[in-house]
């Protein structure tokens, strides 16, 4: 059989925490500061508190809205070669985070602020790797401005990539800038909304509240039927209650209240009951990313998701180790396997480091390593005739012949593949082959087949005439004035907030 | 398909009956002569070396390929070799075994499967051989090579022991001795006087290219 799934919630569990998030939302609600959101809600019974922009969501819209989103959807490579699934079976990996720095060892602090030649860097491998499905735009390039990022960015994955893509669905003016220039990428808008291409994530702020830029970007992303991640990042004991269930029940506040909206602005729209939620270090007020408790919510989110039907998104390989130690492969794995073993559909945050601020291109092929152990830990162990093989161990047993083990059997190589995973970067040689072969240690070995991967990877490219079309696009989005943006995306606070980024309206010029 | 297509189809699709009947009828045709066959099948076995290298086969691939032309070998070749009265080309006879006191064969047999994959004539004497038995063993056959196997710290010392009753026999310059097996080390080869170690099969045959060249 297949390994059992981990379970941290009973069914009538499950009913107390669904039981308590209905009440939640429908007498506190969930804050979300648009005007057409608010007004979209109470056309369908939802009633709005005017001073607090709190949007009380009955129990009947909830239950009547979750009922349409979809169990199931396909996502798509730039020019459609590549695809695959996703439900709320199958368990996929992919990078997403949005690391701020990469690790370079000849900078002093053996770090330095990521380029746009690194994004791209981190979108050739994830192609290249057999385990891990997809990549977001997962490290800032620093050197492109800020109001054309998203531009420079999808250029390059649709050059340089055959896997699916993605993106924060930050504004709609950015969000409607993905979509314009997919479809210039995949042929036409008809084609980017048949065969999905991006993920945008939304992250809800903790405690219930959908910021507004983020329900602007949310509406085109449902509006091209393109997957979004509706992940809060609560933090037990801080934006969350210390206790795990009390966090549950917020965050599924949260989350359904995304997944709800997004069904508003256009029913089926497919979405991932996501969380990359996790604990507050008590000692230093710090998140903890790779707590034992990471993977305690993370359980709890694929249950809750797998109660609603809905594929679900929690990160594994994630740690709040600074260098490549111990704590660093403890906590990868640690959260990965947890993560996997919950049943979580899509995981995420492959490559990263120090709380997913940091990448390293190394641990993005070592992440890959780790994830096809994993996978095949997740198969368990097949039972049958044929592989209990009887026979062949009364053969091998009882031989009179020297020299015969299962090694030159025809049944061990009939099975092995499928038995046995084959690690590539760890090291299984006896001592005095592996120091024959140089003594390298993980990091070393992971490293030569980055440059490996770099020196050889190619992607599908692009014909000159949509170069063009994307060169004169991307001039049409350069002469855009901050005030515009602004303006249109309603934005009055002189600062927002990206994940791991704050942007201030200066640093926009 | 050429005769040398042919004999790599068999042997990539472990066809031992299939490679022997080949083998036959190539001879009772007159294609081939039995010597030609064997320089045949040592291209493939070469081709099998060069996937394993490259990490497309396994040990298993290895092991089997190696049966599987040893069958044929064993069953057509070597009769027919002997037959036209020549001497069988081969890189080196090596006598091969595991020291008394110990019944561990796996590593042996890779071993033995390794370097026979590479071009040796390999006697594989099995688990629990005395001093006696290797020394009457590669004085029979005129191996150039004996190599001793051990997987307990207990039993190392019979290492030791085939090495002194070589040098008692006067017979130690003969042969070149390597060693092998998880507790044993280049120092210990040192210390007993063997001519070589190897801490895998792969090195295994590194090492006796390296020592016979």
């Amino acid at each position: 059989m297949k390994l059992n799934k981990i379970k941290v919630l009973s069914s009538n569990e499950i009913q107390t925490i669904h039981a308590a998030t209905m009440e939640l939302m429908s007498t506190v609600g969930v804050k979300m500061d648009a005007k057409d959101v608010q007004e979209l809600f109470e056309k369908h019974g939802a009633t709005v508190v005017p001073d607090t922009n709190f949007v009380k969501i009955p129990e009947f819209l909830a239950k009547e809205q979750l009922k349409k989103v979809p169990n199931t959807f396909k996502l798509h490579g730039p020019d459609g070669s590549y695809s695959f699934e996703v439900n709320t079976e199958s368990t996929k990996f992919a990078s997403l985070p949005c690391p701020v720095s990469i690790y370079d060892e000849t900078k002093k602090k053996g770090i330095r602020k990521s380029t746009l030649a690194d994004t791209i860097k981190q979108i050739r491998i994830v192609n290249s790797l057999d385990h891990i499905s997809a990549c977001q735009m997962d490290l800032w390039p620093h050197d492109v401005p800020f109001m054309e990022l998203h531009c420079h960015t999808l250029r390059a994955w649709a050059r340089h990539s055959y896997k699916p893509y993605g993106m924060g669905c930050y504004g709609k003016i950015a969000s409607q800038d993905m979509m314009n220039i997919c479809s210039i990428i995949v042929g036409g808008e008809e084609e980017l909304i048949k065969r999905p291409r991006l993920i945008g994530f939304l992250s809800p702020t903790s405690p219930l509240q959908l910021p507004q830029i983020m329900t602007n970007g949310l509406a085109i992303f449902a509006k091209y039927k393109q997957p979004t991640i509706i992940a809060p990042e609560a933090l037990a004991g801080s934006s969350a209650p210390v206790t795990l269930a009390g966090l549950l029940t917020q965050i599924n506040a949260e989350i359904l209240g995304g997944i709800i909206l997004a069904q508003l602005y256009n029913s089926g729209a497919p979405v991932f009951y996501g969380s990359v939620s996790h604990v507050t270090d008590m000692k230093s007020g710090n998140s903890a990313l790779g707590s034992i408790e990471t993977g305690l919510i993370t359980a709890g989110v694929a249950q809750m998701a797998k109660f609603y039907n809905i594929p679900s998104r929690a990160l594994g390989g994630a740690t709040d180790s600074k260098v490549f130690d111990l704590q660093n492969g403890i906590e990868r794995l640690q959260t990965l396997m947890l993560a996997a073993q919950a049943g979580i559909n899509y995981i995420t945050c492959a490559g990263t480091y120090e709380a997913t601020l940091i990448e390293a291109l190394e641990l993005l092929v070592i992440d890959d390593e780790l994830v096809g152990m994993v996978q095949r830990a997740l198969e368990g162990v097949e039972v049958n005739e044929d592989t209990i093989g009887l026979d062949i161990i009364k053969k091998v047993a009882t031989s009179t012949e020297k020299g015969t083990t299962f090694l030159g059997e025809k049944h061990t190589l009939k099975h092995m593949r499928k038995e046995l995973y084959f690690p590539t970067l760890l090291d299984r040689n006896r001592r005095a082959t592996w120091r024959k072969k140089g003594s390298k240690d993980i990091m070393i070995r992971a490293r030569e087949k980055v440059d490996e991967i770099l020196e050889t990877q190619k992607g599908p490219g692009l014909s000159s005439e949509v170069e063009n079309k994307l060169a004169e696009y991307i001039k049409k989005v350069s002469k855009r004035t901050i005030d515009f943006y602004i303006q249109a995306e309603g934005i009055s606070a002189s600062s927002v907030r990206i994940d791991n980024i704050e942007i201030k309206k200066e640093d926009l010029k | 398909m050429t005769l040398e297509e042919n004999i790599k189809s068999k042997i990539l699709d472990w066809d031992e009956d299939g490679l022997i009947k080949i083998c036959k009828s190539a001879i009772e045709k007159n294609e081939a002569s039995a010597t030609d066959i064997l320089k045949l099948i040592g291209n493939v076995m070469e081709y099998v070396g060069e996937l394993y290298e490259k990490e497309e086969y396994f040990v298993p691939e290895l092991i089997v390929a190696s049966n599987t032309v040893k069958a044929a070998i064993d069953q057509v070749l070597d009769p027919a070799i002997k037959e036209m009265g020549v001497e069988k080309e081969t890189k080196g006879k090596v006598v091969l075994g595991t020291v008394e006191g110990d019944v561990h064969s796996i590593g042996k047999d890779l071993v033995g499967s390794f370097l026979f994959a590479n071009g040796y004539e390999v006697f594989n004497l099995g688990v629990e051989v005395s001093a006696a038995k290797f020394i009457e063993k590669a004085e029979e056959v005129g191996a150039k090579v004996i190599g001793l196997s051990s997987l307990l710290t207990m039993s190392m010392d019979f290492q030791r022991k085939v090495i002194t009753e070589l040098e008692q026999k006067g017979l130690r310059n003969k042969y070149i001795i390597i060693i092998g097996g998880a507790p044993t080390s280049e120092e210990w080869a040192g210390e007993i006087g063997a001519d070589g170690w190897a801490d895998d099969a792969l090195e295994a045959v590194n090492l006796l290219n390296k020592l016979l060249s």
